[in-house]
């Protein structure tokens, strides 16, 4: 059976290849996540200091990030305080009330072109929307803020919220629903008391990914937050933040400025980095105890 | 046997139901030329049967034979999903719980349904009971606690978990978790209790449990069990349907129906000739 032979070495040949190919793609993937990682590790330690916690950006070269880390702390803080009740909410509407409606499937569509809207969009929306009219109502007293960077996020942490909460509940089993109803529970008891329970860690590691795509976001802060050489904890000021510091650095010719800059990124992704892991491992563990 | 069923009922003829022994007992539920679309799908045919009170009522037939589907009518739990329509009559107590006015709080407190996988809520044993109670009736705390009690008592759990109250109701084992849902039923004071396939997902020994269960639980409420299996059915039902292909092909006496059954069809299901 020579014809079948060939047809057997073609296809191990065929197999080979295929092989070799996927995996030198997940190798050129990984090499360049690896050496980012490496890179801002070797360029990050070598830049840390105590100062960098403890002084704030007006000293420049001879400064630090104090003002900053708190800025960027405080303008995720309201950014996730404003997606988190909205999207849980919208979430919850879109899972229990209208999974199966035309309108739901309209919203759905919409919200996942929220998701992968160009952040900088986001934030000449806010600036035309807030940032102006604020300007124009207190007559230059406030312009740029903190807050106007939170709403700003909180427009990019939205829909990965709702996308997660959605997604969560409908993977509750209908049982339980079925379970809760045949009691006589109407539909809202259900939803609040017994499946947001149910996918409570599944909600949580979505608000937690969604602080986790919110922190390394520059764009949509410089037109909103501004930025501030000083520490701020008011949020109707300009307000600085790491990843706003680090672009700014970054474009000075300045050595020592590119250090502390190196420095801000390694703390940024330290925090990011953190809050995947520790959502991936409340995930993890919940599936674990619930089987 | 001294079963109060068993005393004459005002109940005109025509809704007395045979049970185990042969004595009529009043029909808790009359079922009148039922018919169910699934999306278009003429699911149910014509169903009309009198389910008596207090007694154990098996509905079997092969699978897609729409058993569960007519168990799933009688607390109105298909009304959660779109495009399932049902007409003709269900009699409960004197009246069509088809009609829209029928109120589904009412209905769901007097028809408690359990179902094919142990379902329990991510609480606490304690509150899985008392949940559904807390939503119809206010009790104080000891009141509740009395009531959580016999309702765990009646599901034979008590003595398993009366020193893990507190804990989550997802630790328990299967057949531990199916009792709980049992009991969480029984807590509201149903009359009608449905159970759909309750030990397909248990092993023989919780299976057997839930069967000795039946048996004693059938003393205070009117109990319908939809099972595939026909032993289960022999064991522990007063009366038995038989369904095939959306039809009522039978429905007699237990023993009836596993020994000398009128129709055909019956007859080849029951020896394993099909299904």
């Amino acid at each position: 059976m020579a014809s079948n032979n060939s047809l057997y070495l073609r296809r191990r040949i065929a197999n080979i290849v295929a092989l070799l190919l996927s995996s030198l793609a997940t190798v050129v993937g990984l090499f360049f996540l690896a050496w980012i990682l490496w890179e801002t590790l070797r360029q990050g330690i070598s830049a840390l200091s105590p100062s960098l916690f403890t002084k704030i950006t007006a000293y420049g070269e001879d400064g630090g990030l104090a003002n900053a880390m708190v800025g960027s702390l405080l303008i995720n803080f309201i950014g996730i305080a404003i997606a988190t009740p909205i999207g849980v909410m919208a979430g919850m509407w879109l899972a229990e009330y209208a999974n199966r409606s035309k309108l739901g499937a309209s919203v759905r569509f919409l919200n996942d072109i929220l998701l992968s809207a160009p952040s900088i969009v986001l934030g000449l929306f806010v600036y035309t929307i807030i940032v102006l009219p604020m300007k124009n109502l207190t007559d230059g007293a406030i312009t740029f803020s903190g807050l106007a960077g939170g709403i700003a996020l909180s427009l990019i942490a939205l829909p990965v919220v709702v996308r997660t909460t959605d997604e969560m509940l409908r993977l509750v089993p209908s049982t339980l629903r079925e379970a809760a109803l045949s009691l006589g529970v109407p539909q809202w008891k259900l939803t609040m008391q017994i499946l947001v329970r149910s996918a409570r860690s599944g909600i949580i590691t979505g608000i937690l990914l969604a602080l986790a795509r919110i922190s390394g976001e520059t764009a949509p802060l410089l037109f909103t937050a501004f930025g501030n050489n000083y520490m701020s904890l008011n949020p109707i000021d300009k307000m600085a933040s790491l990843p706003q510091v680090i672009y700014q650095y970054a474009n000075d010719p300045g050595d020592k400025l590119h250090a502390i800059a190196w420095a801000g990124a390694f703390v940024v992704t330290m925090f990011v980095l953190l809050l995947s892991l520790g959502s991936r491992l409340l995930f993890a563990r919940s599936k674990v105890s619930n089987d | 046997m001294t079963d109060p069923a068993f005393s004459p009922a005002p109940a005109a003829e025509a809704a007395m139901a045979h049970t185990g022994d042969g004595t009529p007992a009043p029909a808790k539920i009359t079922v009148r030329d039922l018919n169910f679309f699934y999306n278009g799908f003429h699911a149910l045919k014509g169903i009309s049967m009198d389910i008596p009170e207090k007694k154990v009522t098996a509905i079997i037939g092969p699978s897609g034979c729409g058993k569960s589907t007519l168990l799933r009518i009688f607390n109105r739990i298909y009304n959660i999903y779109p495009k399932l329509e049902a007409n003709g009559q269900i009699v409960l107590d004197g009246e069509n719980i088809l009609d829209p006015k029928y109120s589904l709080n009412r209905l769901r407190s007097k028809v408690g349904m359990v179902f094919q996988k142990p379902v329990p809520f991510p609480m606490t044993i304690f509150e899985n009971v008392a949940y559904g109670i807390r939503h119809h009736e206010r009790l104080n705390k000891s009141e509740m606690e009395g009531r959580v009690e016999q309702a765990l008592r009646s599901a034979a759990l008590w003595d398993e978990v009366k020193d893990k109250l507190k804990q989550s109701a997802l630790g328990l084992s299967g057949g531990q978790q199916q009792r709980l849902c049992i009991a969480r039923g029984i807590a509201l004071k149903p009359e009608v209790l449905l159970l759909d396939e309750p030990t397909s997902a248990l092993d023989p020994i919780a299976t057997s449990r839930i069967e000795q269960l039946v048996e004693e639980l059938k003393n205070d409420f009117t109990i319908v069990i939809v099972t595939h299996n026909m032993q289960q059915a022999a064991r522990c039902s007063d009366l038995t349907a038989f369904m095939y292909l959306g039809e009522l092909i039978e429905f007699d006496r237990t023993e009836k129906i596993f020994t000398k059954p009128n129709k055909k069809q019956t007859e080849d299901y029951i020896t394993g000739r099909f299904g």
